[in-house]
């Protein structure tokens, strides 16, 4: 896959297709890549394909001016696709290398199951639908079920629908249950207020999970207003809650369930859970699910009709 | 006989439970996944087996996320204002060399060049007693920045790991008078010590992470007007807060007024230049572009700080790198700042 990748890249580039590439290159820490976003066609060789390709890289495409080769897991895929509904970018100014996605792992399970952190481990490796950790000569297999990110797991399409150039074969979605948010569901609201005071109560509002969202394209955030100010910038947990609550209804229709908020969070709130609910109400209120379709009209700015609330008219 | 003390691990609670009665204890702690400084609640030490570093820096005792500056209440006579109450003496349990050179760094700051009201009586109050890391991560470079990774001169009490116990040194004079009053700790022999330093030697050399720090103000100051360079470094960066806010030496802030009906606080908090509302002005912000907020950044802690404080406001902790969501690795890009004449200009 890398291989093709690689010579897809330097063809793009060369034959003037395209005027920029996002793709992953290794990271500087263990098991870790990084976005690549580059000009020369040279840098095609540093392109890699792994088990770590955790960005969602379409988070880009709004800032970078021209025609891009980007490559693109199915979540990815799917948030280039709401990103062309929502007119944030043209279809025919990308090129989408899809990577059909057998997962990505999550280091903080890993970590937890070995009772180590990443640096401390030797390898991790993939190896169907199993991962083997190497540490200090000792080999521990798992299934993958139990290291690929939640939303890997809940993952309808990982092979994405949109592409210019499929990578590699088709791979089925995994589709496990979503324990964390059915536990949940199932507290009184009076607990699920409490879980959310504690969560939130760390939240230090460095915006990582706005800033690494591709649904959150504002180019003025309401928490960055200050005349009226909406809310305080101070990380009071009421506060951090209606920017919760508030980026959640704003990416509603937009959100492709990538998970690159929770996973960027560096105080581990489960940020899923809120983004992964509203993903299903609005699947269930509307039956639309975001980036499936690029031909569909967005679902929150758009108007049908036959819709009930008068005050639209 | 030699002039230093040491503890059996096992007896750590038992300090921990005398200081407990003149200051509020913080020793690292973990909640869902996160390690911070947090309250000792009177029995667990299971951190000396887990604890590397925290997530959140020991600076958040010092300098909180938020905190209320004064609050107020308007009545017919005009405001009343109220200041909050003094927070108690601190002592911090396990603090890490990188991040106690970084409260002396934010001292440069906050008590040389002006004195902050609500930093310095929780600073000048506390004790800090350090706990060399003998297990540095991938992402620690603190020995380029001139820092061992279990020496510190930025502590009043210097623990080393020497096996069942820790050799305790007295570094400052509040060290000394801490130990003097604390029972169960032991007279230090000379293989103690030799070990100690066995021990810092191999921690030392543990930490492979490098960067090169000589000449960085030069080099970043002929280079500061390289558009192309600083927008191609900061393509990745996605403009988020967490290198800064969670930097033990970034103290920059905000400082918000909330009024409801006639009452209300100041509230001050933290704040980071790698946002765009950071520089917002009522008709224009220097640093709308993410690559002048990139490059402030980098420039502020290589090149400013030390330009007018003599130090470089980083200290090898690699919070900054661990944290980011794109990998975003200032070592990389410290060595990536071309090579060029100088030619000092400052905007």
């Amino acid at each position: 896959m890398e291989q093709k990748l690689r010579s897809e890249v330097k063809a793009l580039l060369e034959q003037g297709k395209v005027d920029w590439i996002i793709g992953f290159e290794p990271g500087s820490l263990k098991f870790t890549t990084t976005p690549l976003i580059t000009k020369d066609k040279n840098d095609a060789e540093r392109l890699v394909i792994n088990p770590f390709i955790v960005n969602n890289l379409a988070n880009f495409l709004t800032e970078i001016m021209g025609r891009v080769g980007i490559v693109a897991k199915g979540c990815d895929s799917r948030s280039i696709v709401s990103l062309i509904q929502d007119n944030k970018v043209a279809r025919e100014d990308v090129v989408i290398l899809g990577v059909p996605c057998t997962g990505v792992i999550d280091l903080s399970k890993v970590e937890k199951l070995m009772g180590k952190d990443r640096d401390e481990l030797n390898d991790i490796a993939r190896e169907g639908d199993k991962v083997i950790i190497r540490v200090s000569g000792k080999k521990k297999e798992f299934p993958s079920t139990q290291v690929l990110f939640n939303h890997c797991l809940a993952c309808e399409s990982p092979t994405p629908k949109e592409y210019d150039i499929l990578l590699g074969e088709p791979t089925p979605p995994i589709l496990a249950a979503q324990e964390r948010i059915e536990k949940l569901k199932q507290m009184t609201p009076e607990q699920r207020w409490g879980f959310w005071e504690k969560e939130l109560s760390r939240c230090i509002r460095c915006y990582a999970c706005r800033n690494v969202c591709p649904a959150c394209f504002c180019q003025r955030c309401f928490v960055e207003e200050t005349e009226p100010q909406w809310v305080l910038p101070a990380p009071r947990w009421q506060d951090n809650l209606i920017f919760q609550i508030v980026r959640n209804i704003h990416v509603a229709g937009r959100c492709t369930d990538c998970g690159e908020c929770e996973r960027a969070c560096p105080v581990n709130i489960p940020l899923r859970s809120l983004t992964r609910e509203m993903y299903d109400i609005v699947g269930e209120l509307f039956q639309f699910k975001a980036g499936m379709d690029k031909d569909a009209l967005p679902l929150m700015t758009h108007y049908e009709e036959k819709e009930a609330e008068d005050f639209f008219r | 006989m030699t002039n230093n003390k040491k503890v059996n691990k096992k007896d750590i609670g038992k300090l921990l439970s005398q200081w407990s009665q003149e200051f509020a204890v913080f020793v690292p702690s973990i909640e869902s996944g996160v390690a911070t400084m947090a309250r000792w609640e009177g029995k667990d030490t299971s951190f000396l087996d887990w604890y590397r570093n925290t997530v959140i820096p020991p600076k958040a005792n010092f300098l909180p996320p938020m905190e209320e500056m004064f609050s107020f209440r308007k009545d017919r006579e005009g405001y009343n204002i109220e200041l909050p109450p003094n927070g108690g003496k601190q002592l911090i349990f396990g603090i890490r060399p990188c991040d106690a050179r970084a409260l002396a760094i934010i001292d440069a700051n906050f008590k040389d060049l002006y004195q902050d009201p609500y930093y310095l009586p929780r600073r000048s109050s506390a004790v800090l007693i350090g706990v060399g890391c003998t297990n540095p991560y991938d992402s620690c470079f603190c020995t380029s920045l001139g820092i061992s990774p279990a020496e510190s001169a930025d502590v009043d009490l210097m623990l080393t790991d020497i096996g069942d116990e820790f050799l305790v040194e007295e570094v400052t004079d509040k060290g000394k008078k801490l130990t003097a009053k604390t029972s169960g700790l032991k007279e230090a022999t000379k293989d103690d010590e030799t070990r100690a330093k066995e021990i810092k030697e191999t921690s030392y050399n543990k930490v492979t992470r490098k960067i090169n720090a000589e000449g960085i103000v030069d080099k970043l100051l002929a280079s500061f007007d390289d558009q192309d360079y600083w927008e191609k470094v900061a393509a990745k960066c996605i403009s988020c807060g967490i290198c800064t806010l969670l930097c033990p030496t970034c103290y920059c802030f905000d400082i918000n007024d909330e009024l409801v009906r006639q009452q209300g606080a100041r509230f001050r908090s933290w704040d980071s230049c790698a946002f765009p509302l950071y520089t917002k002005m009522p008709m224009e912000n220097p640093r709308q572009e993410k690559w002048r907020r990139v490059r402030q950044k980098v420039c502020h802690k290589f090149g400013f700080f030390p330009m007018n404080l003599n130090i470089i406001a980083c200290t090898g902790c690699g919070r900054c790198i661990r944290l980011c969501p794109v990998n975003w690795d200032i070592t990389q890009v410290l060595e990536s700042v071309p090579v060029r004449e100088a030619k000092p200009q400052i905007h």
